[in-house]
């Protein structure tokens, strides 16, 4: 027995030895439930400490490259957006024109669908442009509106596009009425919200409930009659004077305008004709 | 004595994540790898037992093995040069207690004698490790020039941690 011990002490090297090689070929050795075990895999909380720190530095090393790949794949994405954006905006307009009803009253009208491509609301003088131009027949002097109202009207055009003079612009006037009844005001900015307009000059006697409709008073080749406008809200100032003033909500959301009507009127070479003529009258007389 | 175990402790756990972070990412040509951390069984003393230095051995391989997910190969690795360490040292120096208790190294060995024990291990090392893997994937040529590309690269890589070491030593001296 004694001698069997000195025997296994005398070789102790080999028997570790061998003991841990036997323990190395087991793990080697592929289907083993050890070599799943989550502690002897670098997914054990030491080693994932240690990547994580090292990750937290290294994570860094590629940021140049990732950004300028999240860069081209932002432009690509991006030029994707515009081009869909553009072909929805073309089926919407074609869309649009069909929807849209036309009064036949106001039937020697004819409308031509435009695209805004820019727009303020918060200038103190407000423009928008339009997507159509000379060569689609938009000449200046014409009305712009939208499904809901009144727009503007357009100051200038080239081939391709146009410059609308705002409804939210104080050198914009636009003959009105109270629907309803025939006493007219001009309709011009308040010059703060983009939702609010006043009525201007309307007569003394003239009557009017909060909530009544605000429309064109087609006393103007620009825009037909009827055209809504928008609605009353009240009366800022008080009835002593022969002309008062009220305070208007407007239908059009100048905030989100997208696509708009430019209102060209056939009769309006005849009508300045007549009016010329009329002119011309009092001049010669 | 206890220092030379606090320094190894220090070593064992500033070497292992080192090879993980760092040294593992240092692939040379798809074939030349730094194995460095084997230089925590080169630097034990010729005192420690054989016993103690087999178990140093396989757990410093296995520490290796669970962060490069390598399970097995550097523990029966590592296993196999703590065994022939002894064999190894005493071919280039006949007399086993010329050393006393210290490590070997350039200063306590002679700079050629020590050379010769690093690159015999080094290379002992990467032949038992890519043959290891070979059982899994064989192919001569990759094996003789992994082998020797990893020799010579974890070579250089010891050799400048070890004139590290030793300029510090030479300037806590002065």
């Amino acid at each position: 027995m004694n001698e069997l011990f000195n025997f296994f002490i005398r070789n102790s090297k080999w028997f570790i030895f061998a003991f841990y090689m036997v323990i190395s070929c087991v793990l080697l050795a592929g289907d083993n439930p050890y070599q799943r075990h989550v502690f002897l895999t670098s997914a054990n909380a030491v080693s994932a400490t240690v990547y994580e720190a090292s990750n937290n530095v290294t994570s860094y090393f590629n940021l140049r490259d990732i950004n300028e790949d999240l860069n081209r794949r932002n432009a690509a994405l991006e030029k994707e957006v515009i081009d869909l954006r553009e072909q929805l905006a073309r089926y919407r307009e074609a869309g649009y024109t069909d929807t849209m009803v036309v009064d036949s009253g106001i039937s020697h009208f004819d409308f031509i669908v435009a695209g805004v491509i820019n727009n303020s609301v918060s200038k103190p003088y407000n423009y928008l442009t339009i997507n159509k131009g000379t060569l689609d027949g938009v000449v200046p002097e014409l009305g712009v509106i939208d499904q809901n109202g009144v727009v503007g009207i357009v100051s200038a055009s080239a081939g391709h596009s146009a410059r609308v003079l705002s409804l939210l612009n104080p050198n914009f006037r636009l003959s009105c009425k109270i629907k309803g009844s025939n006493n007219f005001g001009s309709l011009v900015w308040g010059g703060e919200d983009p939702e609010i307009a006043l009525l201007e000059e309307l007569p003394r006697h003239t009557v009017y409930q909060p909530g009544d409709t605000i429309v064109t008073s087609g006393f103007s080749t620009v825009f037909p009659e009827g055209l809504p406008v928008g609605i009353v809200l009240d009366d800022g100032k008080d009835h002593s004077e022969n002309f008062f003033t009220l305070k208007i909500r407007l239908f059009a959301d100048f905030t989100a305008l997208s696509n708009v009507q430019v209102v060209i009127n056939n009769r309006k070479d005849e009508i300045m004709a007549v009016e010329g003529s009329d002119i011309a009258q009092k001049k010669t007389r | 004595m206890s220092k030379t175990i606090l320094n190894f402790i220090l070593l064992f756990l500033l070497l292992i994540p080192a090879q993980a972070v760092i040294f593992n990412n240092l692939i040379l040509f798809n074939v030349a790898i730094p194995l460095v951390f084997i230089y925590l069984i080169i630097r034990l003393p010729m005192t420690v037992s054989v016993n103690a230095a087999l178990t140093i051995g396989f757990i410093t391989g296995l520490s290796v093995d669970i962060f490069s997910d390598t399970i097995g190969v550097n523990a029966m690795g590592c296993t196999l040069l703590a065994f022939v360490r002894r064999p190894v040292f005493h071919l280039y120096v006949s007399l086993d207690d010329q050393l006393g208790g210290q490590s070997p190294s350039i200063s306590t060995m002679g700079s050629a004698a020590y050379m010769k024990y690093l690159i015999t291990m080094t290379t002992f090392y990467c032949l038992t490790v890519f043959l290891i893997e070979a059982f899994q994937f064989f192919n001569l040529k990759m094996l003789v020039l992994r082998t020797v590309a990893s020799s010579v690269f974890t070579f250089i890589a010891i050799y400048a941690i070890d004139s590290l070491s030793i300029r510090r030593r030479h300037e806590k001296k002065l």
